[in-house]
């Protein structure tokens, strides 16, 4: 899976979480799941378990512990799905 | 220093559902998780914690600058209390919690002796955010007090230490 297919199913992900509309159709890797894309952190959880199923991935704490962004999400799944 | 966070029950319910799989463990220690199976009414013992998590982190998060995504390091003790407490590596954060039908609101700080001198605020008093973080200006004087304001739904909440 190359980095668009990834960020392309990212999106598909945090879609139906997003509470800021312009902000995802703008969406970069500097891009704050929190503070640009208005998501409730309660939702994050249900990001990381979406994400899991999705890639088939395991995301621990100490993963989690980053993933206030786009960009450290795409770094945490490079690194879950190299190591399959 | 002070923090707060309020839930939306009705929100909440619509928003979130904390019993798919894997979803309590990611937030919650085994302890809290004890707490909230064998609470009458696990829908608000999830929320109660969560906002006292969340309080906590706030604070955390204005002394330290640093962002960071684990509340399962926030633990909470001492929530039958009046005052409960918020652990996170060695530091305490105190606690008190209000629960009614529509909404669950904690208040944070540092120091047990400012829940004395907190003060609700609305939007009419004159806030300021620097670099993200609320300030309210304070009338005459040059200085600034720092606020935390929490919204969810229909609820919004504003308070400072006086």
């Amino acid at each position: 899976m190359n980095k668009e297919e990834t960020i392309t199913k990212l999106k598909e992900i945090i879609k139906p979480y997003i509470n800021n509309v312009e902000a995802f159709e703008n969406l970069t890797e500097a891009t704050d799941f929190i503070v640009d894309l208005n998501i409730n952190s309660a939702n994050l959880i249900d990001i990381m378990l979406d994400l899991e199923d999705a890639f088939v991935i395991d995301i621990e704490n100490q993963d989690m512990e980053k993933m206030l962004d786009v960009k450290a999400a795409l770094e945490i799944i490079e690194i879950k799905l190299a190591n399959k | 220093m002070i923090g707060n966070d309020i839930v939306d029950l009705a929100l909440a319910l619509k928003e979130s559902n904390w019993k798919r799989k894997g979803y309590l463990a990611k937030i919650f220690t085994k302890l809290e998780q004890l707490l909230i199976i064998k609470s009458e009414n696990p829908d608000n013992m999830v929320w109660n914690l969560w906002s006292r998590k969340e309080a906590a982190y706030k604070i955390f998060n204005r002394n330290t600058e640093v962002k960071i995504y684990n509340p399962i390091q926030f633990k909470c003790y001492d929530t039958y209390k009046s005052i409960g407490k918020v652990m996170n590596n060695g530091v305490v954060y105190y606690t008190k919690t209000e629960i009614n039908l529509d909404y669950i609101h904690t208040v944070s700080v540092l120091n047990i002796t400012d829940f004395e001198s907190i003060k609700l605020l609305n939007r009419t008093n004159e806030i300021i955010k620097i670099e993200g973080i609320p300030y309210l200006k304070v009338a005459n004087n040059k200085e600034m007090n720092p606020i935390s304001i929490s919204n969810h739904g229909r609820f919004e909440k504003i308070v400072s230490l006086f």
